[in-house]
């Protein structure tokens, strides 16, 4: 394309000094000494919900508990018996619209800001967001200190992380609590676009 | 050790009780201090204005007034600012002067090192950090910042017998002079001077003190304009009181 | 000696009760923002990083935009280069033309707003909507954003209940609750998504090594946008691109904690490629400009912002006037020197609005020297023509004054006498001093002739 070669070839000749790398092998990044209770308090800290499951507690009663006026749970997910709709199946993303609980998985979370990693694994991924309400499965093991370690994670391409990928769909989102906004006279409220409540379920 | 006085523009015409002041103090101290003549002023508000290079000739007046010196000392953190920053950028040649330039509070606490009692003031004040006190000079830990707090200001000013140091709500706050801004921006300027006084008032301060004439002329203007009981003092003024 | 600024600041702190909630508001912001990095040790290494990335990224960029640009195509996407404003607009017409777009949903992009490009799309028959709340309530009152972040910070809830009833959004007449006017949009918006032929969003981020663009929201807009439409156009200007994962890890780290004092946005989200249901995802990378700013060798800085708007939280100028004061779209210290190398004709007057304070540059997460670049724009604009005559004339005479030690302590020997002029002179309005300030007192000795009854 005529404007690439010349956009990339004016650039370059424009560049004075040039500058390294720096080395980020150093950086000095936060830990935790409990991640999984700094990630629950972050969680809540941002409005969300954040739930330790119990071994064998039965994820659809919990659900239906949780949301009993629910009419409309939308779910990709085998455990997920009480769904009643499919985002794998529908014939348009817009038929997920009116959906109360989305429930989804995800892969890990992030200690210092409650967020939950979630690569698209269903053929519309707009139950992420169309949901009125949000409920993210995640194993409670899998949680990380910083987006330092979380990055480092999804950059390395090794089988065991090949969960965390997302080339097959083409997206992945950090996901921390419910969607929200202050634009209003900075008044902050909870449910802006997309989810009004997000629940993580820690299994 | 030899420490010329250098004496800004301002403080020399309407401040000239903090040039006493530092004198006295720097001599109380017993340091040798030399107040070389024929000064007149570092350029920096033509700079600020936009015109830097009219400071040039003042530039080269300064290093051959002041070379011979150690330290070249001011009461005035926004004028040492400026010589230490721009004169090196703004003179062809190296300038040695603004290596050794350093305002009061700086040459106190970090040269001499004071650490015994100076003056007298058994009143509360409030301390008024300037800009060019905190971001360039380092005085004291901006607010921006998560460094280790210090205030080198407030450590001397606790050497005096009596005093009570406080600091206002937004403590390093820009006060609004701005040089050329307080008279371009006037609306601006005096809001942000007002705003300034009242937070420095709510300590319950007598005084507002702090490092530069400029701040403190800006504040005292828009006090006295809406009859306000503060008072105003430069930080060496404080130091010196009574000796 | 007024600008288009200083005179649009006096008329904005006119509305007292206004200005100090604005003030307020946006100092609060601040201090969000200070608990954020007083909460995290490694705040000023995070800075010092992200800057010597910028640093690096910024002028070796032609060998990451093709890295990028050819990782983009391998996933599929189609890339696109704009030289300019125009040729952007063009472009984005016409993917939209050839898949029949009717109405385009989009998210926050401030380069879409540089490039003007909703009045072209409107004015060729193409319906724009506004997706995060606060472009929305601006989009349908007609105005411009007055803050990077929160675009509509200058109107208050009963302002946008009034314009939610006015178009029909809200139903309950008087309600002016912040909850419920956002529930009222919710529902609008959500239709606007569901029946919207195409999505575009900007980039906070594009991954030179994946070819990811990085899109972070709070409201979930962005991915709404490209959940349900079956195109999705990404605007980003050249800048925007970062080598790697390992270096996003340390911007995403800092934009919303610098931005908005929270630790993180709601929503961070990568965009590799379309949906399966979807027609092509397009880029479009931006120059407009990016290409000479890497040649000014005092400003070339510039470059590095992420447009998280900590700058114009923490100025006390912006605080004070507001978005609408300042005659470029971006205000504050970034929009002051964005605006110049942008057109240093129109834009010279914002160069004054400045006290010099540097708070600026001291909470810019990637170290932009705004208020050193500031500084230096006002020595060039005498060459640009811009410079003020009355503050040329002042200094020339200062100049005059200082340069003769003779002239000079005859001056401030006569400066007393300025004691005996009566107060409803120096009022009368010429002296701009005295707008806010009572006259200081001239002493009757300088001190140069002090110091000579001190040496005896």
């Amino acid at each position: 394309m005529a404007s690439k070669e010349d956009i990339l070839k004016k650039y370059r000749a424009n560049v004075r000094e040039k500058f390294d790398m720096p080395d980020l092998s150093d950086i000095a990044a936060i830990t935790y000494a409990d991640p999984l209770l700094q990630f629950m308090n972050m969680v809540k800290s941002v409005g969300g919900n954040a739930i330790e499951v119990e071994k064998g507690r039965d994820i659809n009663e919990l659900i239906k508990e949780l949301y009993p006026d629910a009419q409309e749970i939308a779910s990709n997910l085998p455990e997920i018996t009480i769904a009643t709709r499919n985002p794998d199946e529908v014939g348009r993303a817009r038929d997920l619209n009116g959906t109360d609980v989305g429930v989804i998985r995800g892969c890990f979370g992030v200690a210092e800001n409650g967020c939950v990693w979630i690569p698209q694994q269903m053929k519309e991924k707009a139950v992420c967001f169309i949901s009125e309400n949000l409920i993210i499965l995640l194993d409670k093991t899998q949680i990380v200190n910083n987006m330092h370690e979380a990055y480092r994670r999804l950059s390395t391409h090794d089988a065991k992380s090949g969960i965390d990928q997302f080339d097959e769909y083409g997206y992945g989102t950090f996901i921390s609590g419910p969607s929200k906004t202050a634009d209003i006279a900075q008044v902050l409220v909870m449910g802006a676009q997309a989810a009004r409540s997000a629940t993580v379920l820690l299994l | 050790m030899k420490v010329g006085l250098f004496i800004p523009c301002y403080v020399d015409a309407v401040y000239p009780e903090v040039g006493v002041a530092t004198y006295k103090l720097l001599k109380h101290l017993g340091i040798d201090v030399t107040y070389p003549e024929k000064q007149t002023c570092c350029g920096q508000p033509m700079a600020n204005a936009g015109f830097e290079k009219q400071a040039i000739p003042l530039a080269e007046k300064f290093e051959e007034k002041f070379k011979d010196f150690d330290y070249v000392v001011a009461p005035s953190v926004s004028c040492t600012a400026f010589v230490k920053i721009n004169y090196p950028r703004l003179i062809d040649h190296e300038c040695v002067t603004a290596k050794k330039c350093m305002d009061v509070v700086e040459f106190l606490h970090d040269v001499v090192k004071v650490d015994r009692r100076l003056g007298t003031f058994p009143h509360k004040v409030s301390l008024h950090n300037s800009c060019h006190g905190v971001r360039e000079l380092g005085l004291s830990s901006p607010s921006e910042q998560h460094v280790a707090p210090f205030n080198k200001i407030k450590d001397l000013l606790q050497l005096v017998d009596g005093i009570d140091v406080v600091e206002p709500k937004r403590h390093d706050e820009c006060c609004g002079f701005g040089g050329m801004f307080s008279i371009e921006e006037t609306a601006v300027s005096a809001q942000m001077g007002r705003d300034k006084v009242e937070r420095h008032m709510q300590t319950g301060a007598e005084y507002i003190t702090g490092p530069d004439c400029s701040c403190l002329m800006h504040m005292a203007g828009v006090a006295h304009k809406q009859g306000l009981d503060i008072k105003f003092k430069h930080v060496v003024e404080i130091l010196a009181a009574g000796l | 000696m007024s600008t288009q600024h200083s005179k649009a600041a006096k008329q904005f702190l006119k509305n007292q009760t206004y200005a100090h909630w604005h003030d307020a508001t946006f100092w609060a912001v601040r201090t969000k923002r200070d608990n954020m990095a007083y909460g995290l040790d490694e705040w000023e290494q995070l800075r010092e990083k992200a800057s010597a990335i910028k640093r690096h990224t910024i002028t070796h960029l032609d060998e990451y935009l093709d890295q990028f640009a050819t990782n983009a195509e391998k996933n599929g996407v189609e890339v696109h280069w704009a030289k300019d404003a125009d040729e952007f607009n063009e472009i984005v017409y016409g993917i939209l033309k050839n898949h029949n777009v009717k109405k385009m949903v989009k998210s926050k992009s401030m380069l879409t707003e540089e490039c003007e490009m909703n009045p072209y799309l409107e004015a060729r028959g193409i319906e724009v909507v506004e997706t995060d709340l606060g472009e929305r309530i601006i989009q349908l009152k007609g105005q411009k954003p007055s803050h990077i972040v929160m675009p509509a910070i200058h109107l208050n809830h009963d302002d946008v209940g009034e314009l939610f009833e006015e178009k029909g959004i809200s139903k309950e007449k008087g309600n002016h609750d912040p909850t419920y006017l956002t529930y009222r949009a919710r529902l609008s918006l959500r239709n606007e998504f569901l029946t919207a032929d195409a999505g575009m969003t900007g980039a906070n981020f594009g991954i030179a090594e994946t070819g990811d663009i990085v899109v972070c929201t709070n409201e979930g807009n962005a991915d709404m946008s490209t959940s349900c439409p079956k195109l999705h156009i990404a605007a980003i200007g050249l800048e925007k691109v970062i080598p790697n994962y390992e270096c996003l890890a340390v911007f995403q780290r800092m934009l919303c904690r610098a931005g908005t004092g929270q630790p993180t946005t709601t929503y961070t989200s990568h965009f590799r490629k379309a949906r399966p249901t979807a027609h092509h995802m397009h880029i479009i990378l931006v120059d407009n400009g990016r290409s000479e700013w890497i040649a000014n060798p005092e400003h070339w800085e510039s470059l590095k912002c992420i447009r998280c708007g900590s700058c114009m939280n923490t100025c006390p100028v912006y605080r004070r006037s507001g978005g609408y004061s300042y005659s470029y779209f971006i205000p504050g210290p970034i929009g002051i020197n964005l605006g110049m190398l942008r057109d240093r004709q129109a834009h010279s007057g914002n160069v004054s609005a400045c006290t010099l304070c540097l708070s600026c540059q001291t909470v810019c997460p990637v170290k932009v020297n705004l208020g050193d670049q500031i500084y230096l724009w006002r020595q060039q604009l005498d060459d640009f023509g811009t410079a003020n005559p009355e503050k040329k004339m002042m200094c020339r005479g200062m100049s005059m004054l200082y340069g003769s030690p003779g002239l000079y302590n005859f001056g401030t020997g006569l400066a007393h006498w300025a004691n005996l002029i009566p107060s409803p002179i120096m009022n009368c309005g010429l002296n701009p001093w005295a707008e806010g300030h009572d006259m200081m007192k001239f002493p009757k000795k300088p001190f140069h002739e002090l110091i000579k009854e001190l040496k005896d």
